[in-house]
């Protein structure tokens, strides 16, 4: 409450702040401040789980004479991060027009160790070696941040064990598979004195004695003795810790994270565009089957007012013949499909 | 391979005939050829309409549910969760012509997310709809600036 009268005045002049307080190469911290837990919440888990990185997706195992399985060593290589600079300019698997895999879609890297001495080797992530084409020189590569640029221990040979396999890496995001995740975690908090009472503290005798408090709890104004409870605060200071797992830096993570949620925007605004020129308005007319959308996917003998903009809708190109006047989407229907 | 070459060389009808007992056993995309091949048989060129339609389908990722009005309506997203319901349901509740927005998350293995948004008069559900996304870009666009902006400042300040 103590800050809520000052600035929030401030908030609607300044609208969202950003205060960076740490920000090195494996982490960034920064408060977010005069934003909705809303949208925080949203950056939070398009960060976590719809960035696009590289990971090996599938492995061709040649030669195995180690003591794991092949699909055991396959799900470790998938694990390994990939350093994912560039990888926009990478296709998905599933956009691309070749059979398989080709140099547009995915970095192949080969795997090829035979233990020859008498004591037993481990083999690195930094035995990975891309081969072959790729959209620029650090796509795919491992990532070695340890001293030595080692990277990942993948597996132990006895002398005279071999294993040579070939992996193909692929774009993907986190939501499919936690291996295509960027960061390492992300911390989110907020409110670190709970005076908005969000959390319910567990203590033996006293909270307050029990919890240490967070490392932002300094930064903000503890309650006073005998405050009453506000019952129309609302969180407005949010701390993210961003972590990276070394395949995107932690600030590209930051603006790749918001660049997805406007591409996502973007999207959503260009379909209803789309749609707003022929289409939605047309639906309010007359009765619709409960099945309006899954309909229009049936067999292509009528027109649906969905459909592709500009195709054949009888609905024609006219955004102004809706009930509603002319829409500011009517226009651009034609050249979306 | 042998074998699967001489196939080849069979008339276009006999490898049709083929894939078709074979299709149980067959691997996915050929099933989904005889399918289509099956169709074909029955109405020629509405099958490409098919196939395009479904392919627009796809990208089809917002719909208007049956039973809105212009000032009241429920959209259903597919493909979209609390990442954007949340942050859109609060952007759209700024918008001082909205009378209520709302989202849900019908069922949770459905990737489906319903948003209503009910206005004043003088605008419409869809245009209040379409205001949230602009709105919401132009936060994030906000937000990316300060944060790039703090970003440089901070490595300005301690290299």
């Amino acid at each position: 409450m103590d800050y809520d009268p000052m600035v929030m005045d401030d908030a609607e002049a300044l609208g969202p702040v950003v205060k960076i307080s740490q920000a090195d190469s494996v982490r960034v911290k920064y408060e977010l401040s005069n934003a909705d837990i809303a949208f925080a919440n949203s950056l939070r888990r398009v960060m976590l789980g719809e960035i696009p990185t590289i990971a090996i997706d599938l492995v061709e195992v040649e030669e195995n004479s180690s003591v794991l399985a092949d699909e055991f060593i396959a799900h470790r290589l998938g694990l390994i991060p990939l350093n994912a600079e560039g990888v926009e300019s990478l296709l998905y698997g599933r956009d691309c027009d070749c059979d398989g895999f080709c140099e547009h879609c995915s970095v192949k890297l080969t795997l090829h160790a035979k233990c020859t001495g008498d004591e037993n080797m481990h083999v690195f992530a930094r035995d990975l070696v891309p081969t072959g084409e790729r959209v620029n020189h650090v796509l795919g590569t491992p990532v070695l941040s340890d001293a030595e640029g080692l990277g990942p221990l993948i597996l132990k040979l006895r002398p005279g064990q071999e294993v040579k396999l070939e992996c193909i890496a692929r774009k993907g995001i986190a939501k499919e598979h936690a291996k295509w995740a960027p960061s390492a975690a992300i911390g989110f908090e907020y409110d670190p004195h709970n005076k908005l009472h969000h959390l319910d503290l567990w203590y033996e005798s006293d909270a307050k004695a029990e919890w240490p408090p967070s490392e932002y709890a300094a930064w903000e104004e503890p309650p006073q003795e005998g405050e009453p409870f506000d019952y129309d605060a609302v969180p407005n200071r949010f701390y993210f810790n961003v972590e990276s797992a070394g395949n995107l830096s932690p600030d590209t993570i930051v603006s790749e994270g918001i660049k997805v949620l406007q591409q996502k925007l973007a999207g959503l605004i260009h379909e209803l565009a789309d749609e707003g020129g022929d289409g939605a308005n047309g639906e309010f007319n007359g009765p619709r089957s409960p099945e309006y959308g899954t309909g229009a996917d049936g067999f292509g003998g009528y027109t649906t007012p969905f459909g592709n903009a500009g195709n054949q809708s009888s609905w024609g190109g006219a955004g102004g013949t809706t009930p509603y006047g002319t829409t500011p989407y009517g226009a651009g229907q034609g050249s979306w499909s | 391979m042998p074998r699967a070459k001489s196939k080849k060389e069979e008339p276009v009808e006999a490898e049709s005939d083929v894939a078709m007992e074979e299709a149980p056993t067959s691997h996915q995309p050929e099933d989904e050829m005889v399918v289509d091949q099956d169709e074909d048989e029955d109405a020629g060129d509405v099958e490409d309409d098919k196939s395009d339609e479904e392919e627009e389908e796809e990208a089809q990722r917002v719909r208007l549910l049956p039973g809105s009005t212009p000032t009241a309506a429920s959209f259903e997203f597919l493909n979209e969760g609390h990442t954007l319901g949340n942050a859109l349901r609060y952007i759209t509740m700024r918008n001082p012509d909205v009378e209520f927005c709302a989202y849900a998350i019908p069922h949770p293995s459905e990737a489906k997310m319903n948003v209503r948004i009910q206005t004043f008069e003088g605008t419409t559900a869809i245009q209040a709809l379409e205001k949230g996304l602009r709105d919401l870009q132009e936060l994030c666009n906000v937000v990316s600036e300060k944060f790039i902006g703090a970003r440089d400042s901070f490595g300005a300040s301690s290299p």
